[in-house]
């Protein structure tokens, strides 16, 4: 009991951060229905401009207090995601409204390339470290109710805790604030959005700009754990199979949709893996997405899509 | 109160100067002419009317004054400023609010999110102060949600505030989707065939909140309409257009006997 209990909870704790990637993307296409191919890359941009300023601001004002310096490199990593938004609607999609989801999909992955390279040109190319202070040994819980207790990450905790607390903010921002209700109109309807006079090219930049920021803290998370090097892009292909299974354009579905991915790689890799040999957790989640997209190609939460004929 | 108890305070009504003025608006889509050369004009304070047979660029030349479309000829004065051609958040902001015909509402928000959103161009507080729920912004949202709240009694949608728009049924959605509008507390309002598809009840319901707002609130309301009886009821002047072109302009009674207009409804035998 005790072993499954361990093997959950590592599985939440993944599945929070897959649902943090995926998050980015629900948010872009909601608003503005652009599949943003973009998302890994922007996770790449933002944890490098992380890793880097952590480091280059203390050799340039000879501040040694490593908080204050992650703190500023955040803030500038999130400017630097801000003009990065502010960019990609005044060259891209304000010349691309009311095209077809395809062309503006080609846009993204052009985007992608670009982001890609400038973010390796601007800072380095190399594997870099982000030392946000995560405490790297594990710790053992609830001792008195089981035998030895249950070991516990305690990095993977705090990621999640941050992950948890990250969404939860999203959702209030979104559900109860004026702007949040101008965002949710213009993810429904463009032209209606527009006759209100809500201004679509600023919802735009905000909601890249909240992506763009999630893309940051899932980078930076990422980032202390594994290292920032160029395979952190790859972390946003598990986002696919999160959103398959919570569908596009719900964001409680990215979390859960993250959560069942997580538990479900962690549980048939103990489970299942020792009857044909292991290695389930490499697809386990595509597998899945698989199926759903066969017999529930909306996802758990999505719009069902009806044609008139 | 029905729309014809209304009728006899439309002589006393105070219309007021130009407010819109619309020239010689040529509109085409390619090879396709949808507006040939129109001009009319809107006076403060009246219900103007725009109809014609299908097809005939009514809802053309809504979308030109409200700046989905850009004609390529003509221009459009409003409130002494003329313009080229309009640019729909600036419309909005200038005081122009709108209704659609395919319903737009928002479907995943509730009765009350839809209607609140229409004040988007009032709230005056800004992004940080929203997120932090500082005062003012708090505060501001009360006042937006008491005015709101008066549009909802106004249109006696109250038992649905909560529902998502989606599940309400059309003659509700078409309410709700005025309510918006209304909730920008517009100088104009264009009405892009506020009662097509309903039934006789809900066709009087739909009346008598337009005259309620005209009335109440002084609204300019350009309106376009299929049921010629509904609107020679209510408007103080009408617009009648066939293929693109203006054939009639006055009030109810002459377009009502002008030969061209009897032409384009009922056909002639050649």
């Amino acid at each position: 009991m005790a072993f499954f209990l361990e093997t959950l909870f590592g599985g939440l704790m993944a599945g929070m951060l897959y649902a943090l990637v995926a998050l980015g993307f629900v948010l872009i296409f909601k608003a503005s229905g652009v599949f943003n191919f973009a998302q890994g890359a922007m996770v790449l941009f933002a944890a490098l401009a992380m890793a880097r300023f952590s480091e280059w601001i203390p050799q340039w004002t000879g501040l040694d207090n490593k908080i204050i310096a992650n703190v500023l490199a955040f803030i500038v990593a999130g400017l630097f995601m801000l003009a990065f938004a502010y960019l990609v609607e005044r060259w891209v999609l304000r010349h691309l409204v009311n095209q077809e989801g395809v062309t503006l999909l080609m846009a993204t992955l052009g985007i992608t390339y670009f982001l890609d390279g400038l973010g390796q040109t601007i800072f380095g190319s190399a594997v870099y470290r982000i030392d946000i202070g995560m405490p790297k040994e594990p710790v053992f819980v609830m001792d008195t109710v089981f035998e030895g207790g249950l070991l516990v990450s305690k990095e993977d905790l705090i990621a999640a805790l941050v992950a948890a607390c990250l969404v939860m903010c999203l959702s209030l921002f979104f559900q109860k604030t004026p702007t949040g209700r101008a965002l949710r109109a213009v993810a429904d309807d463009h032209q209606a959005a527009q006759s209100i006079g809500i201004p679509l090219n600023r919802m735009w930049v905000i909601v890249w700009f909240v992506a763009g920021l999630t893309a940051l803290v899932a980078g930076m998370i990422w980032g202390s754990k594994i290292g920032v090097q160029f395979s952190l892009t790859t972390v946003a292909l598990k986002a696919l199979p999160v959103i398959i299974l919570g569908g596009l354009t719900s964001v409680p579905g990215a979390i859960i949709g993250g959560l069942i991915i997580g538990v479900g790689e962690k549980l048939s890799e103990i489970y299942l893996g020792p009857m044909i040999g292991g290695g389930i957790e490499l697809w386990f989640a595509y597998v899945l997405a698989l199926v759903f997209l066969l017999f529930r190609p909306q996802g758990l939460f999505g719009e069902k899509i009806i044609d008139r004929v | 109160m029905n729309a014809t108890q209304h009728s006899p305070t439309m002589t006393q009504k105070k219309i007021g100067d130009v407010i819109l003025d619309v020239k010689n608006i040529s509109l085409s889509f390619g090879g396709v002419k949808a507006l040939t050369d129109i001009s009319f004009n809107v006076k403060e304070h009246e219900i103007r009317a725009i109809i014609g047979p299908n097809g005939a660029g009514k809802s053309s030349m809504l979308n030109c004054i409200n700046g989905v479309y850009k004609p390529q000829e003509g221009s459009i004065t409003f409130r002494g400023q003329t313009f080229r051609h309009m640019n729909s958040h600036q419309v909005a902001v200038m005081g122009v609010a709108r209704t659609f015909q395919n319903l737009a509402l928002f479907k995943g928000m509730s009765v009350l999110d839809n209607i609140m959103s229409g004040r988007n161009l009032k709230i005056k507080s800004n992004l940080f102060m929203q997120a932090l729920r500082i005062g003012p912004a708090q505060r501001e949202e009360f006042e937006h949600r008491a005015f709101v709240e008066q549009i909802i009694d106004f249109l006696e949608i109250q038992p649905y505030r909560k529902t998502p728009v989606g599940q309400l049924p059309y003659g509700l959605q078409k309410r709700v989707d005025l309510g918006r509008a209304l909730a920008m507390e517009p100088q104009v309002l264009l009405l892009d065939e506020p009662m097509a598809g309903m039934n006789v009840e809900e066709k009087q319901d739909m009346c008598r909140f337009v005259l309620d707002v005209n009335d109440e609130f002084g609204t300019t309301i350009v309106l376009i309409e299929h049921d010629m009886g509904v609107v020679m009821d209510i408007s103080d002047r009408v617009v009648v257009l066939d293929y693109g072109k203006k054939i009639g302009d006055g009030i109810p009674h002459e377009v009502r006997n002008n030969p061209e207009v009897i032409k384009a409804y009922l056909g002639t035998s050649h």
